[in-house]
């Protein structure tokens, strides 16, 4: 093996290692990584716009600033506090509308946020039942996971994998958003079987529960009423578009005749005319917006890309796309290894380097199997994989260090053994269900 | 704290920055806090008077009768003063002095006492010469709450402001404090 390749290999291990222990800044090491193999040369420049995915950094630039924007109008706080009433009372329903609220929210804006602005209601409204907050926050973290998987912009890995493919948005809902429903179905199911009987409050305190959550006024809430309801507006606006967005030459042709008929949008630019239309609507000031731009994410999608992009360039995941294609029988055996393998992986390292890596090695094996089904795999192990364990996915680290900010302790063993049941079951359960698609 | 706690911690800081704090401070504003959730019991309020405290105002009447509490009222005499009058006056005056402030601040208790009870309140009375700020402190540790007169142990200025005395009590006291 050549010393520019043992050198990818080395920068890949190491950075993905300073990622895992995350003692220096994720986007930090990403950065450094992506520094060593520019500097001596295994990723010249040409080769560098080529790497770094641009549609992904876009996609996730153009949701920020539409998610910012419109969190400043109290959205979200109104959509915790009308979940929290509609529950009347009852843990489990709190449990339920919650998960669901959590999953609906995920598969369109970005799952940290999402359980950022959700997490600190349901520790409220644990507080005021006086029960235990594990379980509410266990299963908002599980619902976060499954409702990202669901859409093409719900979960980072499908968005790499959206935007490195060319894949459709409806082609994410059609394959992955069924199996998602079933999916929450079953965490559901598992939830309440795991939890339920911890879930009991005296009607006394249930009834001074309902009293205490009704004083809530939802309307306090929201701090903008313009700009809440132009955030409505444009959010629904958007979404609509990602459903038509390979198509929206058609659509448009019909009013517009000069508009190419075969046109499409690609997702980052679905979502940066969403952040035009909202700050232009809006008036808000765009430096304040820009100013909450998450720039360490963007840099570290961009550092992960450049390092990956070494491997590519130095031949190894060629390398390794002809070793599988060699001991790999059928699309059924491809799909099983890829989902369980990312599965397992994303549980370790965290989805997201993950997924950078497996992309160009899909695209690889392209040359001699059909991969379709491969990226389905991908985004399921991947996206479903993060529930494995505490580090397994973002929204994991975000609701178990608030709970720990909070006093309230979910070990990492502790989550691990749910997590990894969880794993496994919705995991079979999605790879059953692609399997009798692609496979049979 | 363990490995896996500090790697949450250094994963949630570089994931979420400072926008956890923002997001508690937005919350802050609609919901109670765990002190705010608790409904304290309130038995016993105390409600000092003296000679500049003509009144117990209606809105205050309805906020004490939310409570079954027994309200006990104290008309204090300023030791300092009683000393000051004794030493620059004769002993008869002295005493002039004290029996019309006793029968001045009987007077105050009695119609305080009657206004209360119209609204169904119990009351205690009682009077005594002592040190306006700090007998309140004291006699509050035996409450669950006082009910302060903003122009008590004031004077007679005609501003709005709340006297001194009143905030030294509200800083000092650690039972819930009403202000009227």
């Amino acid at each position: 093996m050549e010393i520019v390749a043992l050198i990818a290999i080395a920068v890949f291990l190491f950075t993905y290692a300073l990622i895992v222990d995350e003692r220096i800044h994720r986007a930090v090491a990403a950065m450094f990584g992506a520094a060593i193999v520019v500097f001596i040369g295994i990723v010249p420049w040409e080769a560098l716009l080529d790497h770094v995915d641009f549609g992904t950094i876009l996609l996730l630039m153009g949701m920020m600033i539409i998610v910012n924007t419109a969190r400043g109008s109290g959205l979200f706080e109104y959509i915790a506090i009308r979940t929290a009433k509609l529950a009347k009372g009852s843990p489990i329903r709190v449990l339920i509308l919650f998960a669901l609220v959590t999953a609906v929210v995920s598969a369109f804006l970005d799952n940290v946020t999402t359980v950022l602005l959700l997490t600190p209601m349901l520790l409220y409204i644990a507080k005021v039942m006086k029960l235990n907050p594990i379980p509410f926050l266990v299963t908002e973290i599980f619902a976060s996971n499954v409702g990202g998987a669901a859409t093409l912009i719900g979960d980072p890995p499908n968005i790499m994998i959206g935007s490195a493919t060319g894949l459709s948005f409806n082609e994410f809902v059609i394959h992955l958003g069924p199996i998602m429903v079933i999916n929450m179905a079953i965490l559901l199911l598992m939830m309440y079987l795991i939890y339920g009987r911890s879930m009991k409050v005296d009607p006394e305190e249930r009834e001074e529960m309902v009293r205490t959550l009704n004083d809530l006024d939802e309307r306090a809430a929201i701090v903008d009423r313009s700009l809440f309801n132009k955030s409505l507006v444009v959010i629904g606006f958007v979404i609509l578009l990602f459903f038509v967005h390979d198509r929206i030459g058609e659509i448009l042709h019909v009013v517009l005749p000069f508009v190419d008929p075969a046109m499409g949008l690609e997702p980052a630019e679905v979502a940066l005319i969403g952040a035009a239309i909202l700050l232009f609507w809006s008036r808000q000031s765009p430096e304040e917006i820009f100013e909450k731009i998450e720039w360490p994410a963007l840099f570290f999608f961009g550092g992960l890309f450049v390092i990956v992009g070494a491997l590519v360039e130095t031949g190894i995941i060629a390398n390794i796309a002809a070793i599988m294609v060699e001991n790999v029988g059928s699309t059924g055996e491809a799909m099983f290894i890829v989902t369980w393998f990312a599965a397992i992986a994303s549980a370790i390292v965290d989805n997201i380097p993950l997924t950078a890596a497996m992309i160009p090695l899909i695209q690889d094996l392209g040359a001699t199997m059909d991969v379709y089904p491969l990226w389905w795999s991908l985004a399921l192990g991947a996206c479903l994989g993060g529930n494995g364990t505490a580090i397994g996915a973002s929204a994991n680290v975000v609701v178990i260090g608030i709970a720990e900010r909070e006093g309230i302790n979910i070990s990492f063993v502790d989550f691990l053994k749910v997590g990894m049941l969880v794993l496994f079951v919705t995991v079979a359960v999605g790879l059953g269900i692609l399997w009798l698609k692609f496979a049979m | 704290m363990g490995y896996s706690s500090s790697l949450i911690q250094r994963k949630f800081k570089d994931i979420v920055g400072k926008r956890y704090d923002s997001v508690l401070k937005e919350y802050s504003e609609f919901l109670l806090t765990e002190e705010e959730l608790l409904v304290p019991e309130i038995r016993s309020i105390l409600v000092p008077l003296d000679f500049f405290v003509h009144d117990i105002t209606d809105e205050a009447i309805d906020v004490l009768s939310a409570y079954e509490a027994t309200i006990s009222l104290a008309y204090i005499t300023d030791a300092g003063v009683v000393e000051i009058l004794e030493r620059a006056l004769n002993q008869s005056s002295t005493e002039e002095f004290r029996a019309k402030k006793e029968e001045y601040g009987r007077e105050l208790l009695e119609r305080t006492a009657a206004k209360l009870e119209e609204h169904g309140l119990s009351t205690q009375t009682r009077m005594f010469v002592g040190h306006k700020g700090d007998d309140v402190v004291q006699m509050a540790k035996n409450h669950d709450m006082v009910a302060l007169c903003r122009r008590y142990a004031d004077g007679e200025s005609t501003d709005a402001s709340i006297s001194p005395i009143v905030l030294r009590i509200c800083q000092r006291v650690e039972t819930p404090a009403l202000i009227y």
